[in-house]
């Protein structure tokens, strides 16, 4: 969402920085009766020729509408914080990836577990790792040791519990 | 520009459109008072009123349109500036005896980035002073590599940060260190 944002804001601005020199630029040459570069009567024409009743209205209202709740939704949600409190005194933070990919990697590094993914996420106010993983269901107890372990290695925050998901592997045919 | 910043401009464009949307949504289905839904959007009584106001309601679109590019490159230089509130320049402390020192806010910074730098766990470090110069804040980002230990290095980051203050006399306000972790060795 930051990226959208700021991939947004760039958009926002170059069209408001073209538009308005040209909407300026217009307005002079028509003040000056002078000849000008944009030929305007048609959409002129079409506008002032439009009822509020028409369906072309009614879409481009209900679709700024839509578009304006879609944005208003994105904006309020919570998002993920980037980064992760290590410490309440000495303003120490981890980059959340970061410290999502050493923990994929720890659980991965688990005898007999394959593809681990992990995720932080916050709950009740602590960070809560998400481990997902393809291996065997006993292993369990060892990634939670694991999590722990690299969490602790980290100076990361100690979780008060990690939810660990481990799906069977499939067996070959 | 700020992620706060950010939001807070989306949510007021969001609500604008929301507001603009639905007022057009109520005018185009006749709920909205004073608004006969079979008028014209642009009616004739409008259109006479802008061209009798002629010459001033073109040069009111054209003052409108230079204010909206003007907002368009204030956002383009914001975007582009990065994180606003940097402290460059120099850096001014008064001396016991007459006489000023002054030193150059890029090459504190520096100082500290290549102190930083000197644990071999630390791979690269930005430095960021903001604030007032006597106690500014200081951001620092630093990359750690796959086999450092986090915790030697974190005490390494803070003896850089009181060597920093008690070289050129700023204790920070505020210490902000975000700490990237390499993945580690499959």
């Amino acid at each position: 969402m930051r990226t959208a944002n700021r991939v947004a804001s760039l958009l926002l601005g170059t069209a408001l920085l073209v538009g308005g020199a040209v909407t300026a630029v217009q307005a002079v040459l028509l003040t000056l009766h002078r000849p000008t570069p944009l030929d305007t009567s048609g959409w002129f024409d079409a506008v002032s020729g439009t009822r509020w009743h028409d369906p072309a209205v009614r879409t481009v209202a209900g679709g700024a509408l839509l578009l304006g709740l879609a944005l208003l939704a994105a904006q309020l949600r919570r998002w993920t914080p980037v980064r992760l409190r290590a410490d309440e005194r000495d303003g120490w933070y981890l980059h959340r990836r970061c410290v999502e990919r050493r923990l994929a990697d720890a659980a991965s590094a688990v005898p007999g577990v394959r593809r681990a993914r992990a995720r932080l996420r916050r709950h009740d106010g602590q960070w809560r790792p998400r481990v997902r993983a393809s291996g065997d269901p006993a292993a369990r107890a060892e990634i939670e040791f694991a999590v722990h372990k690299e969490l602790h290695r980290l100076t990361a925050p100690h979780p008060s519990r990690v939810d660990v998901r481990l799906l069977p592997r499939r067996r070959p045919a | 520009m700020t992620n706060a910043g950010h939001r807070l401009l989306w949510t007021i464009i969001a609500l604008l459109l929301v507001a603009g949307g639905a007022a057009a949504l109520a005018a185009s289905l006749g709920t909205l008072p004073g608004v006969d839904p079979a008028s014209l959007l642009l009616s004739a009584d409008l259109i006479d009123r802008w061209r009798m106001t002629a010459p001033w309601s073109t040069l009111a679109a054209a003052v409108a349109g230079a204010l909206f590019a003007l907002a368009g490159q204030h956002l383009l230089a914001r975007e582009l500036r990065g994180p606003g509130g940097t402290l460059r320049g120099t850096l001014s402390q008064p001396g016991r005896r007459p006489g000023r020192t002054r030193v150059a806010a890029d090459i504190l910074t520096d100082a500290l980035v290549r102190d930083l730098t000197g644990n071999p766990g630390v791979r690269r470090a930005r430095v960021v002073l903001t604030g007032a110069p006597p106690h500014p804040d200081v951001w620092i980002q630093v990359d750690l590599t796959a086999d450092a230990p986090p915790a030697g290095v974190r005490e390494h980051v803070h003896a850089a940060v009181r060597r920093f203050a008690a070289t050129t006399q700023c204790q920070p306000a505020h210490l902000d260190v975000t700490a990237r972790i390499e993945p580690g060795r499959q």
